[in-house]
């Protein structure tokens, strides 16, 4: 699988080579990660600037101009479309295809020292799975009622046409969803099996880098709990569009023997796991740059990867955390709790050897590195507040207030994406052959830590004062007055950050453009992917490497003028 | 000093620090009126206390070490794998002391409140019982009557959106929604509980003052769902006889009190269950 001859067609659309098809995932997550960014904007628009017309600086001139309640004005049934939207854009659309996709695919059969994925066609049927999932969701949005507006969650009976939303948006939704989660599950059993059957002679578990560990794990996740949701998507789309009643009960259902509890169930069984399917690459991906940046070996390295299958195993055990409001019986209650805290001791071991990699090391402020020492503040505080939504009685007044909204963008939002930034400032010049600008790296950096603190933080001030999730207009309430300030200054914040990001946008391109040309191993970093020359050729390596050494051989003694050594070189 | 007593101490700095009670959220949740609040506020600060000591450790040692330890000329890095036995023991000890520190005590607190307040309701003739009917997008609230029974003629049916509770009496909900679901949110006592078709569920709480108060929806149930709002009136046990009296009065609203009426669908005039002794 050398370098033969290939069309454009077969090189760059329809590719089976991986790391075409890694990038290609990456450039739709981008795509969506800056549409769901606007989003949010026009979300913190909407709850600042209630009921006031858009500004040209937010597309005021084209967007909403049919709108019920004024030209350019965000009305109540357009918000609730803009956050269920935003939520599954992000989640499914954005961070699934970079961490998961773009990461996976790229590195993968680099970092374990292979030609390519187990199975190269389907890896691209996946690609092109998702790239049609994601026509069929934007073609939601050409709908005359518009897109789905039942939250990310979509609980029935509201998703369903007795929730009264008019229109086939959820329908959209639904279909997009099964496609997406197809697409992942083609992903995951290529990962999994690339991994389980393809590593170099050598390369054995415990010589894997943490960030195929990472994915490792996810993949098996995505394998055992996407088809669940699967499940629940499909008995959803019956519902909508064949006229059963699985999920609708009560007084409003013609037909006995439906519970909307069940899809609670089924969705949080995948909904739990997938905030770890979200991180596990992240957390792989920093424990990774961390050493690679501290120029010593990652601290504690089995038991970080031990400390991440714990956390695999026990993510399908806690599902019910976020169901303690639903009148669940309190022998499963206590159950679900005492297991969700049980995810508090791999989580500190995981910090300490995140620590414990940095001390005593040679610490270099890349702009990766800054990226993955802000993974460590942000999940910090994002996993040390998910204590309180663990805690039944805290999350009795907690549930459904902006404090999970809060802690769940910590968690996910901050976290992942701070973990997938910090990728990929490391992994650009391998992916394009090109450096990326160091100083703008560096303000996008600053432009994204501060102000996601003081929108996130906030939102979690706003939840503990009782502001609950969801709202079109919080000053209805009376008791939520003391809160209102807080969002127009959240509102500055995130606009900033939006802006920030835009940074990153024109960095990216303008690197592939205009880059100073890549060494071959600018971070002198020891795993196999710095071993092969930009561009690599389809099938990676001229002949496949065998491993000698761990993937984090930094300022190893033995080795004379430099600090590191590759994996393939005999010490 | 016992456990109890510290943590009264520490509550008592912060109050001064502050002026009032308060954690690391800088703004204060509405003001606590009922009997078992302060549980919740309890166990809120107890692991507001907690993760700032661990989160701040985490960050200080993170500063100490980018500092300490920053590349330069003539440093270099130890290598140091952190696989020996020496680690591990260490790690595994830190994993315990969070896991006893923080896990282990806000799961006794939880626990014993559960216990002894949230999970054990209050039985009696003085106990107040509601049953809630939320629907898109109001609440109804429907009270026992002369007979004590629910679901017959002399039910009382106070206007939509209205509930009245006497003061410093426990007072039982039970709750099952008319279409989507619905979640009953009282921030000033610190409970909710969710209204899911097809089931009923129930919450018990108690009020400590008089006064008016707001029932929220918590949970999306569609493009009104942030008008959705209840009144909650707290009333001396002579006011409430007096409601509700007023209430008996008035006898059950007309049936076109209810709406639309080209509409099929509506609600239906009647509704309302037979008391459920046991959930």
């Amino acid at each position: 699988m050398s370098n033969h001859e290939q069309s454009f067609m077969s090189k760059y659309i329809f590719s089976t080579d991986h790391k075409v098809i890694g990038k290609q995932f990456l450039w739709l997550g981008i795509f969506f990660l800056m549409f769901g960014g606007f989003m949010a904007m026009l979300i913190r628009w909407s709850l600042s600037h209630n009921m006031q017309p858009l500004p040209w600086w937010l597309l005021g001139d084209i967007l909403y101009q049919n709108s019920p309640v004024g030209v350019g004005i965000i009305g109540p049934d357009a918000y609730n479309q803009l956050f269920t939207m935003h939520g599954t854009i992000m989640i499914f659309w954005a961070i699934t295809p970079i961490l998961t996709g773009a990461f996976g695919n790229f590195l993968i059969p680099l970092q374990i020292g292979t030609e390519d994925m187990a199975f190269p066609k389907l890896n691209m049927l996946s690609f092109w799975t998702m790239f049609l999932a994601s026509i069929v969701l934007l073609a939601s949005y050409l709908l005359p009622t518009g897109t789905a507006a039942g939250g990310w969650t979509s609980y029935p009976p509201l998703s369903t046409p007795v929730g009264g939303i008019p229109g086939y948006g959820q329908v959209y939704w639904t279909l997009a969803l099964t496609l997406a989660g197809t697409a992942t599950l083609m992903g995951a059993v290529n990962y999994i099996t690339t991994i389980v059957r393809f590593r170099a002679p050598g390369m054995g578990y415990f010589k894997m880098p943490l960030s195929i560990w990472g994915l490792f794990l996810t993949s098996i996740l995505n394998a055992l709990f996407v088809p669940i949701i699967a499940a629940g998507l499909i008995v959803l789309l019956l519902d909508l569009v064949a006229g059963t009643q699985f999920l609708v009960a009560g007084q409003k259902a013609t037909i006995p023997g439906g519970d909307p509890l069940l899809y609670q169930h089924i969705f949080w069984i995948f909904g739990h796991p997938e905030v770890y399917i979200l991180i596990l690459p992240g957390w792989g991906v920093v424990s990774d740059l961390l050493s690679v940046f501290s120029r010593k070996p990652a601290f504690g390295y089995k038991m970080t990867a031990l400390s991440m299958c714990t956390i695999t195993a026990l993510s399908g055990l806690v599902w019910g955390h976020h169901m303690y409001t639903t009148g669940m019986s309190p022998l499963l209650g206590k159950a679900f709790m005492f297991l969700t805290l049980l995810i508090s001791i791999p989580s500190s071991i995981f910090f300490l050897n995140w620590l414990g990699t940095l001390w005593k090391g040679a610490i270099k402020l890349e702009v990766p590195m800054l990226f993955a020492l802000s993974v460590m503040w942000v999940f910090g505080l994002g996993g040390l507040t998910g204590l309180y939504n663990a805690t039944i009685t805290a999350d009795i007044y907690l549930h459904d207030t902006y404090f999970v909204v809060g802690h769940f963008h910590y968690t996910m939002a901050a976290s992942v994406l701070f973990g997938g930034f910090a990728g990929i400032y490391f992994w650009f010049p391998k992916m394009f052959g090109k450096r990326m600008n160091k100083k703008l790296g560096i303000i996008h950096f600053w432009m994204s830590f501060i102000p996601l603190n003081i929108v996130f933080f906030n939102m979690m001030v706003m939840g503990y004062a009782g502001h609950h999730r969801r709202i079109f207009d919080p000053s209805v309430f009376e008791f939520l007055k003391p809160v209102l300030q807080l969002n127009d200054l959240m509102t500055t914040f995130a606009f900033l950050l939006g802006i920030g990001q835009l940074i990153f946008a024109i960095n990216f391109v303008f690197s592939i453009i205009k880059g100073k040309k890549a060494e071959k191993n600018p971070w002198g970093a020891s795993t196999l992917e710095w071993t092969v020359d930009y561009p690599i050729p389809h099938g990676n390596f001229e002949s496949i490497p065998t491993v000698y050494n761990g993937p984090h051989e930094y300022s190893n003694p033995k080795v004379k003028n430099r600090d590191w050594i590759s994996q393939s070189e005999k010490i | 000093m016992s456990f109890q007593n510290t943590w009264r101490w520490f509550k008592c700095t912060t109050k001064k620090i502050g002026g009032k009670c308060w954690g690391i959220w800088f703004l204060d949740p509405p003001k606590d009126i009922s009997l078992d609040g302060y549980r919740i506020d309890n166990v809120i600060q107890y692991t507001d206390g907690v993760i700032l000591f661990y989160f701040s450790i985490v960050v200080l040692l993170m500063i100490y070490f980018l500092i300490r330890y920053r590349s330069r000329s003539g440093h270099k890095a130890e290598y140091i794998h952190g696989n020996s036995k020496k680690y591990v023991i260490f790690s595994l000890v830190m994993g315990m002391l969070v896991f006893l520190t923080v896990d282990v005590v806000i799961e006794g607190m939880a626990f014993k409140d559960l216990k002894e307040a949230f999970w054990n309701f209050p039985k009696g003739p003085n106990v107040v019982r509601v049953e809630v009917m939320p629907q898109q997008f109001a609440w109804n609230f429907r009270y026992a009557g002369a007979d004590g029974e629910f679901g017959n003629e002399d039910d009382l049916i106070p206007a939509q959106n209205q509930m009245h509770i006497p003061v410093n009496t426990p007072v039982v909900i039970q709750i099952a929604p008319y279409d989507v679901i619905h979640s009953f949110f009282i921030p000033n006592f610190r409970v909710k509980v969710d209204a899911t078709p097809g089931m009923i569920n129930t919450m018990w709480f108690q009020a400590t003052e008089t006064g008016n108060f707001e029932i929220a929806c918590a949970e999306l149930c569609g493009n009104s769902h942030y008008r959705m709002r209840g009144f909650l009136t707290v009333d001396s046990p002579a006011d409430y006889q007096k409601w509700l009296n007023s209430l008996e009065e008035e006898g059950e609203p007309e049936e076109d009190d209810w709406g639309d009426e080209d509409e099929d669908e509506g609600i239906p005039t009647y509704w309302g269950w037979a008391w459920k002794e046991s959930i």
